[in-house]
């Protein structure tokens, strides 16, 4: 060993040892075999808001929250019978408790210390609560987006919308107009009219109700909760907005989702999401397209033991070479009039469900593009 | 008011739309025929048809504007009126620029339509009966000799027997036997019918 290294004598004393783990950020506990702590760093005293008094000869639960309280003594007692390790050398996330009862998100790792006297246990705790925030505020901000981006979307459907709840208001006023009229000419005939025209007018209002109630379905904020369910459930609930664009563009729309593909797990508006804004890219997408061509298909199938594939295939021009590497990039539009986060936000959706999102150009004899994305089938585990 | 064979013709993808128009035209005894899309009407469609048609701008299939151009390659020249959407007006525009009638824009007030139809069933009967009466006067005027068709044309510029016999280098009497038959042939009662009837040739 050379002269100028650092010699073993220089830190062995008591004094210098309590000061390098006082000077620790983490907060260090020694317990002994049963789980009583025995020594504690400055860190925990911050931490956890004991003194060190207040924490000596007590079990190392008081310091938990929760399951993890009982939890904790069970690790121990399992890795001393069977040597099974739970949290020992492995670490684990936890639920802390302060002395004021809050808790805290934490990181635990524990090492085993054998000394001669007794074996004992040293655990290094790391308070989350920081990184949690951030990063529950970066999916917050993710759900935002997606909200935002539907909302904004259905904003652009605004007039196809309009459309469709014209055609129940118009022919409501057309029947009340007519009714007014034959109750003014007072003829026996007449009246016989009047009450058809009443029964159609209370279709027709529930009729309109439906466009409005099938919207606030959309439109509400996804709170981002997955649920057990089926495609074609799901994709049910958006074919009618979906159908509305495609026939106020002339759009002939074939829609095909089998009942029987097996479940799946997920946030039906945002999956949803995925489809009515791959299917507005496809009427976007043949705007100029001859109108015997203008054709979408809405399809779903198995392609993998647990993977669902949903396509959207138009008869559009396709996507061009140019384009192909950028347009799932955020802020990336070929349209006069778009922001460029429709497929971005997509293939996040998708992402975030396990699933992918791509397209490919169709063959150049039917031409046009098919974007698709999948979804995993639930796994019984 | 028109006459008992017109009718409107109401196309118009939208079952309710259809008969709630169906049923207001009939309070006001217009008979009304409706078309579920704009191939059904150009299939059925008779040139003979009289009254006008009220055509839906956007519909699956073939559109309003397409009727539309359709309707006047084959000649016709049934009054357009346009049933509007919101986000429309521009399509109403092109219409109007290629010869519609008129456009009214969903929901409209019904005494617009009404009032909107019942005026491009006038000028259809109108035109119908110009259409008429052209006819008849070629009909007439095909019968003249073409010494009597040189007298009318000096009759109708307001010239005189006596000037008409000094161009044609006839006597006065002989002018004055002519301008009877063509009278009696064009079956003009004054004339200043006959001078309509000159306009009538000329269109």
């Amino acid at each position: 060993m050379s002269d100028n290294s650092i010699q073993p004598d220089s830190i062995n004393g008591a004094i210098q040892i309590d000061s390098v783990l006082d000077a620790m950020i983490e907060s260090m506990i020694v317990i002994d075999a049963s789980g009583r702590i025995e020594r504690v760093n400055k860190a925990t005293e911050n931490m956890f808001g004991y003194r060190p008094d207040e924490l000596i000869g007590k079990p190392i639960g008081i310091l938990m929250a929760g399951a993890d309280k009982a939890r904790h003594s069970s690790y121990l007692d399992r890795y001393k019978q069977t040597g099974v390790r739970r949290i020992i050398g492995i670490g684990r996330e936890v639920q802390a408790q302060r002395k004021d009862g809050s808790s805290f998100p934490a990181h635990i790792a524990v090492g085993e210390v054998r000394a001669e006297d007794a074996t004992r246990f040293v655990g290094l705790v790391r308070d989350l609560t920081d990184q949690r925030q951030t990063e529950e505020e970066a999916l917050r901000r993710r759900e935002e987006m997606v909200n935002v981006s539907r909302l904004s979307m259905m904003g652009e459907m605004a007039a196809a919308m309009a459309h469709e709840l014209n055609q129940p208001l118009t022919a409501i006023a057309n029947y009340a107009a007519a009714s007014i009229r034959l109750l003014e000419q007072g003829t026996e005939e007449g009246l016989a009219d009047v009450k058809a025209a009443l029964q159609e007018i209370n279709e027709q209002a529930h009729r309109a109700g439906d466009v409005i109630q099938r919207t606030r379905g959309f439109t509400k904020s996804a709170d981002g909760t997955r649920k057990v369910t089926r495609i074609h459930e799901v994709a049910e609930l958006i074919r009618s907005l979906a159908t509305l664009d495609t026939r106020a563009n002339n759009i002939q729309m074939n829609w095909e989702i089998p009942a029987d593909l097996p479940p799946i797990v997920v946030d039906s508006v945002q999956i949803q999401q995925i489809i009515l804004n791959l299917v507005r890219n496809a009427v976007d997408a043949m705007e100029n397209t001859e109108p015997e061509k203008r054709q979408i298909s809405v399809t779903a199938k198995l392609t993998a033991p647990h993977e669902i594939r949903v396509e959207v295939c138009d008869r559009g021009p396709g996507v061009s070479d140019s384009c192909a590497n950028d347009i799932f990039n955020a802020f990336y539009t070929t349209k006069a009039s778009g922001m460029g986060m429709g497929l971005a936000i997509c293939r996040t959706i998708a992402r975030a469900h396990g699933g992918q999102l791509g397209f490919r150009n169709n063959e150049s004899s039917r031409g046009g593009a098919t974007f698709f994305f999948t979804i995993p089938t639930q796994v019984n585990s | 008011m028109p006459t008992s064979s017109a009718k409107v013709f109401i196309v118009d993808d939208d079952q309710a739309v259809r008969n709630s128009l169906r049923l207001l035209f009939k309070t006001v005894n217009i008979d009304a025929i409706t078309f579920e899309s704009g191939d059904a009407f150009l299939h059925e469609y008779d040139g003979d048809w009289q009254g006008c048609v009220v055509l839906d701008i956007r519909m699956p299939g073939t559109s309003g504007l397409e009727v539309q151009k359709i309707l006047q390659e084959r000649g016709n020249n049934l009054p357009v009126i346009f049933i509007t959407g919101h986000g429309d007006v521009p399509m109403a525009v092109e219409a109007m620029q290629r010869g519609a009638f008129d456009f009214v824009q969903k929901p409209f007030r019904d005494q617009e339509l009404v009032d909107r139809v019942s005026q491009a069933l006038n000028q259809n009967q109108e035109m119908q009966e110009a259409a008429l009466y052209r006819r008849q006067v070629r009909n007439c005027y095909a019968e003249l000799t073409p010494r009597e068709k040189e007298v009318m044309e000096c009759v109708v510029k307001g010239q005189a027997n006596k000037v008409i016999a000094m161009d044609l280098d006839v006597s006065q009497r002989t002018v004055e036997i002519h301008r009877a038959r063509v009278m009696e042939k064009m079956r003009a009662r004054s004339l200043a019918d006959l001078v309509r009837m000159a306009l009538a040739l000329g269109e």
